[in-house]
């Protein structure tokens, strides 16, 4: 068996954007849940509103299409309700970060047993380009025309924090690296968090200079460092040139999880 | 195995020819009747998974299927005694 027989055939092609690096964010994840040797059956998608939460739509498991940022507040609900579910939460980061801040940080604190997907496009995509949470400062957008004067999120220092037992972030260019991640997550128990970067060349890409698909993945692949160098690097006082985007296994753990069948 | 890229779901965003370290995809010129510039192949016989997949029976490269985001490419069997161009790489 292979990935593709988790696609719904007949509602393909997707509606994301020429490019858009959502789609490949479900092959990973999909490739993951493969590897697992999960059944149809027993597997459930979740996600809340936006671009990325489209996505379990186009697969053939049960999912539910969940109210704006309350993904995980569901997927809670599912997991206690039924522990033999696997349960696997596609979000994105005006989902997550924004409306659902409140929610994630307690699924985290909490620890229960799902993968978090968050596909972090770094923009309200879905509705015309707002500034979101995860907007890079200086980045330009429709409610930051000047570009953004905040400090951006940081979704994975969050996790940290709130108590997640495995977080990692990886971009939609590394597609290995990305499916060993989702791979990890799902065998760890307790909330497994994995920030996938990806590109969105319709509202991010074309207002800051990367005029064509490309350019964004290549900035990507180019400003990208392992967390583990980039650490090397500081301890020995030297500096990587900004922007610098740190990726890789950020934390593994073994806090006790809620929802874990004994 | 042959590679085979499905006009219905391509929408020419190029990714492909990113990450194939042949260099087997090439940025189309010629719009298909949806109006997308797919990709064209460029001797899409060197590819790794056309030649060994069979021998290692696991797809081995497999970067440009994982990448694809609209699920557009993949490898077909090929028919008995289908005539095949020879590759000599120097």
């Amino acid at each position: 068996m292979t990935y593709q027989e988790w696609f719904r055939e007949d509602r393909l092609p997707h509606i994301y954007c020429t490019g858009c690096g959502n789609g490949t964010v479900i092959n990973c994840t999909l490739m993951a849940v493969d590897e697992m040797g999960w059944k149809k059956e027993d597997t459930a998608f979740i996600s809340g509103i936006g671009c990325s939460s489209r996505a379990p739509g186009y697969i053939v498991t049960d999912s539910l299409h969940t109210t704006h940022g309350r993904a995980l507040a569901f997927a809670t609900g599912v997991k206690l309700g039924n522990p033999d579910l696997h349960v696997v939460v596609f979000t994105g980061d005006g989902d997550l970060a924004a409306i659902g801040g409140n929610h994630f940080i307690h699924a985290c604190r909490r620890n229960i047993d799902l993968t978090v997907v968050c596909m972090n496009n770094q923009i309200y995509g879905m509705t015309g380009g707002q500034g979101s949470p995860t907007t890079p400062m200086g980045a330009l957008s429709t409610t930051t025309p000047y570009g953004s004067a905040e400090p951006a999120f940081d979704l994975c220092e969050l996790a940290m924090a709130a108590g997640a037992n495995y977080v990692s972030r990886w971009t939609s260019y590394h597609v290995k690296e990305l499916t060993r991640a989702v791979l990890t997550g799902m065998q760890t128990p307790g909330l497994s968090f994995i920030e996938a970067l990806v590109q969105c060349p319709t509202n991010y890409g074309r207002r800051n200079k990367f005029k064509q698909v490309l350019d964004q993945v290549e900035f990507m692949r180019s400003h990208t460092v392992l967390i583990q160098k980039l650490k090397r690097m500081e301890e020995q006082g030297e500096k990587f040139p900004d922007p610098v985007i740190p990726v890789g296994e950020f934390v593994r753990r073994n806090r006790p999880a809620l929802g874990v069948k004994v | 195995m042959k590679l085979v890229i499905d006009e219905r779901r391509c929408k020419g965003c190029n990714l492909c020819t990113l990450v194939c370290p042949y260099r087997i995809f090439r940025p189309g010129k010629t719009p298909n009747r949806k109006g997308t510039i797919i990709p064209e192949l460029d001797r899409p016989e060197r590819c790794t998974n056309c030649r060994l997949r069979h021998l290692y029976g696991r797809t081995l490269c497999g970067m440009c299927q994982m990448i694809c985001p609209d699920q557009a490419i993949r490898w077909e069997e090929e028919k008995p005694n289908e005539p095949h161009k020879v590759a000599i790489e120097y």
